[in-house]
């Protein structure tokens, strides 16, 4: 079994609920996207249009992040799961260098969004799963997968643009929409064989 | 986090060239002081033994032992340091782990047999440690272009170039640090062929280095001809200008054309002019790094 999932960013409309409900499922420190949504414009007027890319851990065949980690804090879970073991991390950041996807955040301090006000309950309660000085990113919500449960992205988008399933099951949704609609990934050319396809608009 | 620092994170990402900022800021700057330290301590112990001069091999251990200090000091977990053992088979920061450790150690068995009588088991133990530290100054000497050349994620460091530029630069390290022991040592004897030697590292690490820039100009992508330009006409350009070419090249090359060049205190000056300049070469290019874009996928591109 190999996770994947697949964007259609046809129906992606850009509102965000899958970072924040990232944000909310892990309780990521100031600063720290395990998902997010980038947006650009492209063309010029009459013919501008907006275009909506979200991007998150492509948790890859060939993760250059694993390779270059010197302590195997990244490593290969279980269905191709990409994900960092926060009692061996050192924080050379390594890895956020080999990232092709920019998908990794350094937890330097910890941090809360509400300044001198101190941090609020549900930060408090959240930031003792988060390792200060370590390298973190999306491990495609295993927690809620060992429930399961699909990740927090998924299960939130208002636009269901996402799905996520095994892409070694020919019959899967996920194989029939790359294969149906010609799913991509980002970079190929670089060889990390990524494990989220997207579906163009 | 700060405010300051927060913003500048989210203007970085969505910035469509986004700027690396772990390695070479804030406390990221204590990479690139340890990269200095060692790849000059790794040139240092070359050429202090190629030209046998053993005061420049305890200066080569005092700069490996600076650079593994300022390697600790980045870390973001210190006290896993001894972690990086594990994952040797492919990571090069591991692999540099391993070199330092060697000539650390290498460098305590060594050392005190160039200053003290020693004999017996101790020749043995001392001729172990001459092994070991040359096989951890190769390794140090080498592992830090490839760290960076294995960073996929910064198409500029990503060049077959870059290992062999911090090997010269090492090399040019080491000639640097034993012009200054030569000049304050008052040994005079090999200065001359030092200099030519200096000349001649500087020449090839000069090469390298156009050949580097021209490499991401014509054959990079976007994200690497944007450091380029970083380097160039951005946030690296006086650090360049100012570190790299004219305190590392044109100084010690102003000095060399002086009649009174190979006087104590001029080789002094061009070695601590050209350490600064490779300080400063190794800082420009780690702050040019620009992560590859996310470029929104054109329509119906398959894969």
């Amino acid at each position: 079994m190999r996770l994947g999932m697949v964007i259609d960013l046809k129906r992606c409309i850009a509102c965000y609920g899958c970072q924040m409900s990232c944000k909310a499922e892990h309780g990521t420190p100031l600063g720290v996207f395990f998902g997010r949504v980038i947006k650009s414009e492209e063309g010029n007027y009459p013919t501008a249009r907006q275009v909506f890319l979200p991007v998150l851990c492509n948790h890859c065949d060939d993760a250059p992040c694993v390779n270059v980690c010197p302590t195997g804090a990244s490593y290969y879970a279980e269905h191709g799961i990409v994900d960092i073991d926060q009692d061996k991390c050192v924080g050379c950041r390594s890895c956020m260098m080999a990232c092709p996807y920019g998908n990794r955040y350094f937890n330097a301090e910890s941090s809360n969004y509400f300044g001198d006000a101190g941090p609020t309950p549900y930060e408090t309660a959240r930031s003792e799963y988060h390792t200060e000085g370590v390298v973190m990113k999306c491990n495609f919500c295993r927690e809620r997968l060992a429930e399961g449960k699909l990740p927090a992205c998924v299960a939130n988008c208002a636009a269901k643009a996402r799905t996520f399933g095994d892409l070694d099951d020919p019959n899967s949704t996920v194989s029939r929409l790359i294969k149906e609609r010609g799913g991509y990934t980002l970079h190929p050319e670089l060889g990390t064989g990524p494990n989220v396809y997207y579906l163009a608009p | 986090m700060s405010k300051q620092r927060y913003d500048q994170l989210i203007a970085d990402l969505r910035a469509d060239f986004r700027p690396q900022r772990e390695w070479g800021e804030g406390r990221g700057l204590f990479l690139v002081i340890g990269h200095f330290f060692v790849g000059i301590a790794g040139g240092t112990w070359l050429m202090g033994t190629i030209y046998d001069v053993p005061f420049a091999l305890v200066i080569a251990f005092l700069l490996g032992c600076l650079g593994g200090l300022a390697h600790l000091l980045f870390l973001g977990r210190p006290e896993r340091a001894f972690g990086m053992v594990r994952h040797w088979r492919t990571s090069w920061i591991s692999r540099g782990f391993y070199g330092l450790s060697l000539f650390l150690v290498g460098g305590v068995l060594y050392l005190p047999t160039q200053f003290f009588p020693l004999s017996g088991l101790w020749t043995v133990i001392g001729q172990l440690g001459a092994v070991l530290a040359m096989l951890g100054t190769v390794t140090i000497i080498g592992y830090m272009g490839f760290a960076y050349t294995a960073s996929k994620g910064i198409p500029f460091w990503n060049s077959p170039l870059h290992p062999a530029l911090y090997i010269a630069y090492a090399f040019r390290g080491g000639i640097a640090v034993l012009l200054i022991v030569a000049a304050t040592s008052g040994t005079t004897a090999a200065d001359d062929g030092l200099l030519k030697l200096w000349i001649g590292v500087t020449a090839i690490v000069a090469v390298f280095f156009a050949l580097e820039l021209q490499g991401a100009l014509a054959g990079g992508n976007i994200a690497a001809r944007r450091s380029v330009r970083e380097i160039l006409a951005g946030r690296g350009a006086l650090i360049f200008y100012g570190g790299t070419l004219v305190v590392g090249l044109i100084v010690p090359v102003l000095l060399l054309s002086m009649a009174m060049a190979t006087s104590p205190t001029a080789m002094a000056l061009i070695g601590l002019a050209s350490a600064a300049g490779d300080f400063f070469m190794k800082l420009s290019t780690v702050k040019a790094g620009i992560h590859i874009p996310l470029v929104p996928p054109p329509r119906r591109q398959r894969a």
